[in-house]
């Protein structure tokens, strides 16, 4: 352990704004599995108290493992009066603790292959999801699983692969279906393009049918929220510089910078508070500022922006009764709650009913699901019930991660219901009011945009 | 340390029901109250009411001292660890046992959280009444040992008026089964008398609690003042006028801009010198009534506006946002003394201006919210814990306090217990007698002064001749300060 000053190890200051209310426990996930005061937000903000006072130590076990059983879900700070900034303080906590312990050479390894080389490189990333696939349809991920110890299930459990046809990139430029409103850019991510290819088409669709062109960002991959939740500090700002400076040059013709729409609840959070992450460095700060300013999560510029004519509509057997499922970082991460359930409402046909506890985490939290599979399962297992009740036949979510959990999740129980993404529901009911329209439509159809080469091109960059 | 009967323990409760990590047994130090810390030698958190009988008896045999803990937001340290002993915390005992909305009564876990029996209640139109505002954390167990209030406790009384049975396990194991039958009780009400012991008379494990029916209309009505003393004054009138809100709350100045900075913002104006809030219960008729006798009295004392919530969210915005008020003063300060006083109602006003001027000379930051219906106020002292001399004003302004409200015919306090904080003034209150016969009443249901000891009745007043199991040299260092003097 380094003898650093352990008021270094945590945001010393920000530990003190707990007042050690107790408002924050009951809605605690790991509260509620545990009911340990250590296991809650006022015991583990205590905790840091404690190893920046000195009365734990900075390499304490039972700390970390406190650190880590936390899904960083920001529960608490929906419900916390003091307005206390658990996710940030966990994730400086956390990067502190990743460099006060060693942690086993092959977590070391997975650690520096995962957020050091895939998330960042979209073709790494590629070839791994194909590799996933294979050892998923030869069988051969059967029989590796064992290797992997307790995550074995959850290697087993990951959701299939999809075809490479879904897994196709997003045109460089997707026009607006009749008049063009406006454009706007989309962040494709790291994982979405591969497992989620349809969510971003879909995005896309969406964008358009309300009047927007739509622009990707080439290359870029990872907007480093997983590293920054995961105490991977300087990977995560190393990121949050690249993610800045590809954006910067995507203006519209007159050199405006084109609003960022991001379609998974983690990264949007996390890229709005780039000026955080980045605060130390003076020559970042405005950049950095400038940017969190053009993010959008999908939910939120297409219900402030859809036009008033925008009439989805979807025959009431396509999505069936539907429920939508907070995610964490929607909700508690940027506190939008209500985009979602209004365009809900508005798509014409559907039947929307509320889902019990829908801020309450799923478990999926990131990688989590992966680094701590039962506690994870654990957390997921009340969503369950809570989603029986509605008696819903699809699960709307808007987040990659949250869309994997059920996922899984449902596969595990035999529960037939089928999860989607918003912009999917949205993307479909426009299609569909299209086809079907009531009155005759205004727009145009457009032509649809030739989809761009996995390879990205050189002159993108 | 590594005793058999530990062994035993975590043979009884398994390996989530101990805890014995010293890091994880450090959050449990302190409840609400920061000032009084020291960490137990054990955490226990049992399921059942059968698995903290089996427990109670093993500490019994072994002599250890045992404190019960809910969820730990009491302000008057009566889930501080002591000396020795292990914490038995209900937190994992939270379920719903029975409802019967026709009997209109629920039997839950002692560690139910407040609000969620609200919660589980709501489809039969029903609700629980008494609403502190910490109920969005507090134990149901820990309201009936402190015999708790809450806003809407202006109407329908504390606590104890709505604990119909419970089912107690003794400092030695035993289990008291005084849930059956459910009417008014034969002999001796040891329920009532259960109510508010503080954890020193046993742990109860299960609850039977009346459920009331929601009222039929509720109007929420803000009124805002530019003066704290007419808004003390409104109080009086309405009361005088007979007009009978369900809740009458007032929050000061810097109460209501912490909260309007908090995610409770309601829409509180921000340059208010004060707020009345009422809720006013009953019939569409009654309430149209009520209201419209209310508006002119406030406005007479100079409410500069009075509004009514327009939505049921709004509704639920006003109230969110004085139940926060404690946790949005953390913005303010790292810490929060929360004195609680209780004076006639036609006293409050006096007793505002002296801790206003208290906090003046001695230079701290304080910020009042009122159960001024009750008569209940609640003087926030936002202070920081690390700073010594801080400390020590802070504690001497809250006995100040104390002593003024005593003079004054009133009590120590409204709704948040004795505890640790304060046992000594329990003798500016109190007659020897009157303390000795606690303390027999108190041996009645614990002979060896074992379950949550050093706590409440002041040891010399008490003529125990018994060794305190607490002793105030292994308090700390705030603790011991105030002791010395
Ligand atoms: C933000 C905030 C607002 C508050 N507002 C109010 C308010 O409006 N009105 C009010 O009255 N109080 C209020 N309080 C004080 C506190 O919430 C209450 O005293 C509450 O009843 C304590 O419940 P708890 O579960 O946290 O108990 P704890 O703090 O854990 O314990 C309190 C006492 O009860 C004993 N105890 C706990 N459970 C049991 C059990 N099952 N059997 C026997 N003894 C037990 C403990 O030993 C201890 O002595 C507030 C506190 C906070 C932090
Ligand atoms: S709600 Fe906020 S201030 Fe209260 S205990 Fe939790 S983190 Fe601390
Ligand atoms: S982030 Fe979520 S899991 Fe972590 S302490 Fe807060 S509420 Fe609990």
């Amino acid at each position: 352990m380094s003898l650093a000053d352990p008021k270094t190890l945590v945001e010393y200051t920000a530990t003190l704004d707990c007042i050690h209310c107790g408002l924050c426990l009951r809605t605690c996930p790991t509260f509620q599995l545990t009911g340990n005061e250590a296991s809650s937000p006022r015991g583990r903000i205590y905790l840091m108290r404690g190893v920046a006072e000195g009365q734990i130590a900075g390499d304490d076990p039972t700390y970390h493992d406190e650190l880590e059983f936390c899904l960083v879900c920001r529960n608490c700070e929906s419900v916390c009066p003091a307005g206390v900034r658990f996710g940030e303080m966990m994730e400086v906590a956390r990067d502190r603790a990743a460099n006060s312990v060693k942690r086993p050479w092959s977590e070391a390894l997975a650690r520096w292959i995962g957020f050091g080389l895939v998330l960042p490189n979209r073709a790494l990333m590629r070839w791994s999801i194909d590799l996933l696939g294979f050892a998923q349809r030869s069988g051969l991920l059967r029989r590796v699983a064992p290797l992997f110890g307790a995550r074995k299930d959850a290697l087993l459990a990951f959701p299939a692969v999809p075809p490479k046809s879904e897994r196709e990139l997003l045109p460089i430029r997707t026009p607006a279906r009749g008049e063009e409103r406006g454009e706007v850019t989309v962040l494709e991510g790291c994982v979405m393009p591969e497992m989620f290819g349809r969510v971003n088409l879909a995005t896309v669709e969406t964008l358009s049918a309300i009047g927007f062109a739509t622009r990707t960002c080439g290359s870029h991959a990872c907007c480093g929220a997983l590293h920054a939740h995961n105490g991977e500090l300087d990977g995560a700002r190393a990121l949050a510089k690249n993610t800045i400076v590809a954006f910067e040059g995507l203006t519209s013709s007159d050199g405006v910078p084109l609003p960022v729409i991001v379609n998974s609840a983690g990264c949007g959070a996390h890229m709005k508070e780039y000026p955080r992450l980045l605060a130390e460095e003076p020559e970042w700060r405005a950049r950095a500022q400038a940017f969190s300013k053009r993010v959008f999560d999908f939910s939120e510029f297409v219900a402030a922006h859809a036009p008033a004519d925008w009439a989805p509509r979807v025959d009431p057997g396509t999505f069936g009764r539907v429920t939508y499922d907070d995610p964490c970082h929607l909700c508690h991460g940027q506190q939008i709650r209500k985009p979602p359930r209004e365009l809900l409402k508005r798509v014409h046909g559907l039947q929307h009913v509320e889902l019990p506890h829908s801020e309450q985490c799923c478990g999926s939290a990131g990688i989590y699901s992966m680094l701590r599979p039962s506690d994870s399962n654990a957390v997921f297992e009340p969503k369950l019930a809570d989603l029986a009740e509605t008696r819903a036949d699809t699960l709307v979510t808007a987040n990659p991660g949250c869309h994997m959990q059920w996922d899984m999740g449902l596969d595990r129980t035999g529960l037939d219901v089928r999860v989607v993404h918003l912009a999917e529901v949205l993307a479909e009911a426009s299609r569909q009011a299209r086809s079907t329209p009531t009155e005759p439509s205004k727009h145009e159809p457009a032509e649809l945009a030739t989809p761009r080469l996995h390879e990205p091109k050189a002159e993108v960059r | 340390m590594d005793a058999p009967w530990i062994a035993e323990l975590r043979a009884l409760l398994g390996p989530r029901g101990i805890v014995e990590d010293p890091t994880r047994l450090f959050p449990y130090e302190a409840d609400g109250i920061v000032l009084l810390r020291r960490r137990p030698e054990l955490v226990l958190l049992p399921r059942t009411t059968e698995q903290v009988s089996r427990a109670l008896k093993i500490l019994h045999r072994e002599r250890v001292p045992v404190v019960a803990r809910g969820a730990g937001t009491g302000l008057s340290g009566g889930a501080t660890p002591v000396e020795g002993g292990v914490v038995v915390s209900l937190a994992r005992m939270r379920d719903v046992l029975e409802l019967d909305a026709v009997d209109r009564t629920a039997r839950v876990q002692a560690g139910l959280v407040n609000i969620d029996l609200s919660l589980a209640c709501s489809k039969h139109q029903l609700f629980y009444a008494p609403d502190p505002s910490s109920q969005q954390a507090c134990t149901l167990g820990g309201n009936i040992a402190e015999n708790s209030g809450g806003p809407h406790c202006f109407r329908y009384g504390n606590t104890t008026q709505h604990v119909l049975g419970l089912v107690i396990v003794l400092e030695d194991g035993t289990v008291l089964d005084l849930s059956e039958p459910r009417v008014d009780p034969l002999g001796y009400d040891l329920v009532g008398l259960f109510v508010g012991s503080e954890g020193m008379f046993g742990i109860a494990t299960e609850l039977v609690l009346k459920l009331l029916p929601k009222p039929a209309t509720t109007e929420t009505l803000l009124a805002i003042f530019e003066s704290l003393d007419a808004a003390c004054d409104a109080t009086s009138d309405l009361i005088r006028a007979r007009h009978e809100p369900s809740a009458i709350e007032i929050l000061d100045k810097l109460t209501i801009q912490a909260v309007e900075a908090s995610v409770y913002a309601a829409g509180y104006p921000k340059t208010a010198e004060a707020v009345l809030l009422l809720d006013i219960e009953g019939s569409e008729v009654e309430v149209a009534n009520t209201v419209a006798g209310i508006e002119p009295l406030v406005r007479a004392r100079g409410a500069i506006e009075v509004r009514t919530a327009k939505t049921e969210l709004e509704r639920k915005q006003l109230w969110a946002g004085r139940k926060g008020a404690f946790g949005a003063m953390g913005r303010i300060a790292p810490d929060l003394y929360v004195a609680d006083v209780c004076v006639p109602r036609t006293k409050l006003r006096e007793l505002v201006a002296h801790t206003t001027r208290i906090a003046r000379e001695k230079n701290l930051k304080l910020a009042t919210v009122f159960h001024a219906g009750d008569g209940n106020l609640h003087p926030n002292i936002a202070y920081d814990r690390r700073d010594a001399d801080e400390v020590r004003r802070v504690l001497e302004a809250g006995d100040e306090i104390m002593h003024l409200c005593i003079e004054a015919g009133g009590s120590l306090s409204g709704e948040h217990g004795v505890g640790l904080e304060k046992m000594k003034a329990m003798e500016w209150l109190f007659t020897r007698e009157d303390l000795a016969t606690m303390c027999r009443v108190r041996e009645a249901w614990d002979p060896d002064r074992r379950m949550n000891p050093g706590k409440l009745i002041p040891i010399r007043a008490c003529l125990e001749t018994k060794q305190a199991v607490f002793r105030p040299e292994h308090a700390t260092g705030a603790a011991k300060a105030r002791d010395e003097r």
